[in-house]
């Protein structure tokens, strides 16, 4: 059998026990070659005991972290595990196990570091609502100001990552909103970003996270933390050049 | 100048604040790290109560005319710092739960492989090398 990389597709979950079932017994028909993750972020509803009854894999955290912590375990874990590629996938159903394939395929190339699976690029499948496309293209834009480099669909938490970025995120990932930061983070630390064509689907039940109310404090943080990521990881970088010429300062 | 009684009663009320912060570190509710703030605190209040020209000095430094308004603006600024203090102090508990929540649910799920494990092996006996 030809020798196959080592895949642990991450599963945030915060109350989806409407969805989770759905999504594993999808997941695991579409893609059964690579191992799954179900975190667990706290949930107030079922989803524990539904991973519990139905055997999931799945990590459970006590406590509810926010989606970047829920993550970021699954990345610890990937890390720890030896996996060599690292999927992201929402627990809600919007993100299709059937393009696992196009999400992997310029990792397996050695093309890219990461991979994010994009509904903009060829304009498919859910779109999402005006509004929010308009914060996302400001995002985009503001990306595209910082880092030189253009990613349509900043906010898709369907992304995959290789080895290298599976060890920087698990030791630093960002917190609350991660998606953009986590994209600005990885041009930092001088990846090879690559967004894909994905199809997504509406949610299936359940609620969105991110309700109107919130888009506003939304923008503003994502904004700020992009400004400070950028600027941390620039003077970040100085001092590491800094160092290498002074040699071996003690 | 200060009138005596008043001066009396500030000096009382920093005596008071020192014992406050004694008890607590007596009780262990106050780490050693975060209380040498608080003792600064105590112990600028207590110069400007023995020599209160010293402020008024300060203050004509920095061009405020009123004493009891620049008294009042270093006040607010030194609880804003504080204030900032206590905001890093919480942040940096934040991601130190945070690491601790993870290695949780990561040691939580090898305990159930682990049972699972011992589980299909049926009850049969250690055999080890």
């Amino acid at each position: 059998m030809e020798e196959r990389n080592r895949v642990l597709i991450i599963i945030p979950a915060y109350n989806e026990s409407e969805n989770i079932e759905h999504v594993i017994d999808y997941l695991t028909k579409q893609a059964p070659w690579c191992d799954y993750l179900v975190v667990n972020d706290g949930s107030t509803d079922s989803t524990l005991q539904i991973c519990e009854r139905e055997r999931f894999h799945y990590l459970n955290l006590p406590i509810n972290m926010g989606i970047g912590g829920a993550v970021q375990a699954g990345y610890v874990y990937a890390c720890r595990n030896g996996y060599d590629i690292a999927v992201q996938m929402d627990g809600d159903g919007q993100h299709d196990a059937a393009y696992l394939e196009t999400l992997l395929e310029p990792l397996r190339k050695d093309e890219a570091d990461v991979v994010i699976g994009s509904r903009f690029l060829e304009k498919e499948g859910f779109q999402s609502s005006a509004s929010r496309r308009t914060g996302i293209n400001i995002l985009s834009f503001l990306i595209l100001l910082t880092t030189g480099k253009r990613i349509k669909d900043v906010t898709s938490g369907y992304r995959a990552v290789n080895r290298r970025f599976i060890e920087i995120y698990s030791r630093d990932y960002p917190m609350d909103y991660p998606e953009p930061e986590a994209i600005v983070s990885a041009i930092m630390h001088l990846g090879r970003v690559r967004e894909v064509p994905v199809r997504m689907r509406a949610r299936e039940g359940g609620t969105s996270s991110i309700t109107f109310g919130r888009s506003v404090y939304y923008m503003i943080k994502v904004t700020l933390a992009i400004l400070i990521c950028r600027m941390s990881y620039g003077l970040r970088r100085a001092k590491k050049a800094e160092t290498a010429k002074g040699g071996g300062r003690q | 100048m200060i009138p005596a009684t008043l001066r009396i009663s500030l000096i009382a009320a920093v005596i008071c604040y020192f014992i406050v912060i004694l008890y607590f570190l007596k009780q262990r509710a106050l780490n050693l790290k975060y209380t040498l703030l608080w003792l600064v605190a105590g112990f600028v209040m207590g110069l400007l109560v023995a020599i209160p020209e010293l402020l008024v000095k300060i203050i004509r430094i920095f061009g405020i005319q009123d004493n009891m308004n620049g008294l009042f603006i270093f006040m607010i600024g030194f609880i804003i710092l504080i204030l900032l203090s206590l905001t890093s102090i919480a942040s940096r508990q934040n991601g130190k739960l945070r690491k601790l929540t993870q290695e949780m649910a990561i040691l939580d799920k090898r305990v159930r492989q682990l049972e699972q494990d011992m589980t299909a092996a049926g009850g049969r006996e250690h055999k080890e090398e």
